[in-house]
């Protein structure tokens, strides 16, 4: 008999994935992305396009994992955190699967999934995390008996990393996308003096930003982008650095999209070496946003046995990644 | 002179040694590969100078820290400190009141005279056998009058200890501050940016 399959919808953002999980191995992950043009994310277009999406993208993670909807047997969605109109639209397109199929639903904190895959692809048991994304910059382990949730160390006292460098490229009018674009400029540029900001274990990037865009008055773009990235990735190993003395941990997970900068990982990787620590970063399709990981977490509080009441199955932008429990 | 480490931090490495005569500790930047040597060697000389130039005020404010005997380039050497960490302590029985009160007057005392500690929390704090208090660690200490630096001190507090004794924490520095009432204010806005409403090392 082949084993039953939990399914998972994420909308968070521009990203519609839908994933397939058998046994925690992934099945299927399947994405339409939103094309972002220099205007950014329009929140209602992005709802409208994965009204669009989802059908053709849930048979397209069907056939890719070689089963049909009726090897599912649970349903997990991104409840948050994200941007509004784009939450709903995930929601909605679980609550329909679930009711017309008669499936359990599972809320599924976005934060969480994105370090959950790592821990459950490299089968960690209780790794410190870098969670590096637009919107977020934590550093993040689980504590917590008997309710458990990812405490948050350090974090970003204001804007994200990813947003940090994708405003810094729309000034520089290049194509924001997670840094790669900041990256690819950054080939070979010498270092220009910037501000470095890390405050025990968080730190901030608004000033870091505000400065590297000035410069671009009197230095290359080469050598801005170059340094930016170094400063801000330095800044980031600093405070992952002193939180894993602190917390003794012996494994660490480099997620979210960010993760998918190659000198990011360089870097976080020597941090761990000096500690003899395990590192682990999850391929490229699973850094950035992605249903896989949700599906991983849905499936672990169904095994769990954990059922989540209909009035509890809801949207919330502002979903703290500490607010949600863990398996 | 015979040196023997005793700790490794994040970014230093402690040592103990016994300069001429004295029980001494030693701490030194060590270099770190991962960031680019440039960045590295400034980070690492910039703040030797200023953590031994902030020791030395503060010292000369009558706040209890270790006092300096001689900078280096990537080390300072001062006079070691016998104690427990507070943070140790937080989990005893011992009655923390009296510290926090004096640990809230010590903020204060900083923020009147322009600095901010940057990384204010209960493991750098030493407690003597009779509850003296003593700051440690001013490594990213800074000369501002910045109210969210002021306010960001507060909050590393806030987040590290249980309500009641960050109470007295705050009712120490309202009494010693000269502008306590804004960076109180201060605090409740960056709280209010709504990431750090849950952020407390206190668990459900």
């Amino acid at each position: 008999m082949v084993p039953m399959a939990v399914i998972g919808i994420e909308s968070s953002a521009h990203t519609l994935g839908i994933g397939i999980v058998q046994n925690g191995r992934i099945m299927a992950n399947q994405r339409s992305m939103y094309k972002i043009t220099d205007k950014g994310i329009i929140p209602s277009k992005v709802a409208d396009f994965h009204a669009d999406n989802v059908r053709d993208t849930l048979e397209g993670a069907l056939k890719h994992a070689q089963i049909t909807i009726k090897d599912i047997e649970a349903v997990g969605y991104t409840k948050g955190p994200g941007i509004g109109s784009c939450l709903q639209v995930g929601q909605l397109a679980a609550k329909a699967l679930a009711s017309r199929y008669r499936l359990p639903l599972l809320p599924v904190n976005h934060g969480v999934a994105h370090i959950e895959v790592v821990r459950s692809m490299y089968k960690l048991k209780d790794p410190l995390a870098l969670y590096v994304s637009g919107g977020n910059s934590q550093i993040l382990a689980r504590i917590g008996n008997p309710y458990r949730h990812y405490h948050i160390y350090g974090e970003t006292f204001d804007i994200g990393v990813g947003n940090m460098l994708d405003s810094f490229a729309r000034s520089a009018n290049m194509n924001p996308a997670w840094g790669s674009s900041v990256a690819k400029a950054a080939l070979g540029g010498k270092y220009v003096q910037m501000p470095y900001t890390v405050k025990g274990m968080d730190f901030t990037f608004t000033g870091l930003l505000t400065n590297a865009t000035e410069q671009l008055q009197r230095h290359s773009l080469k050598d801005v982008s170059f340094s930016l990235q170094e400063t801000a990735f330095a800044m980031l190993c600093e405070a992952t650095e002193r939180a894993l003395l602190l917390t003794g941990r012996r494994e660490m997970v480099l997620c979210g999209g960010v993760a998918q900068s190659e000198r990011l990982r360089e870097m976080l990787a020597l941090v761990a070496k000096d500690h003899k620590t395990t590192f682990k970063v999850a391929p490229n399709e699973f850094n950035a946003d992605n249903g896989a990981m949700i599906a991983v977490v849905a499936e672990q509080m169904f095994r769990k046995g954990i059922s989540v009441k209909a009035s509890e199955c809801t949207t919330n932008q502002k979903y703290r990644i500490d607010q949600a429990e863990v398996v | 002179m015979k040196i023997k480490r005793i700790s490794e931090g994040a970014e230093a490495r402690i040592y103990s040694c016994n300069f001429l005569g004295f029980d001494s500790v030693i701490k030194r930047r060590i270099k770190k590969r991962y960031r680019l040597a440039t960045i590295d060697e400034d980070i690492r000389v910039h703040r030797t100078k200023n953590e031994a130039r902030i020791l030395a005020l503060v010292s000369s404010l009558g706040i209890s820290s270790p006092g300096l005997l001689m900078v280096g380039k990537y080390d300072i050497y001062m006079h070691m400190i016998n104690g427990t960490r507070l943070s140790e302590m937080l989990g005893s029985k011992t009655n923390l009141n009296r510290v926090f009160a004096q640990l809230g007057r010590y903020a204060a005392m900083l923020h009147n005279n322009n600095i901010v500690h940057g990384d204010y929390t209960p493991a750098n704090v030493m407690v003597g056998k009779n509850g003296d208090v003593c700051l440690i660690d001013f490594g990213l200490s800074e000369m501002t009058n910045s109210m969210e630096e002021r306010a960001l001190d507060l909050l590393l507090m806030k987040r590290s200890v249980a309500g009641e004794l960050f109470e007295g924490f705050l009712q120490g520095y309202r009494k010693e501050c000269r502008d306590g009432g804004r960076v109180i204010e201060r605090l409740g806005g960056i709280e209010k940016r709504g990431r750090y409403n849950t952020r407390s090392l206190i668990t459900r």
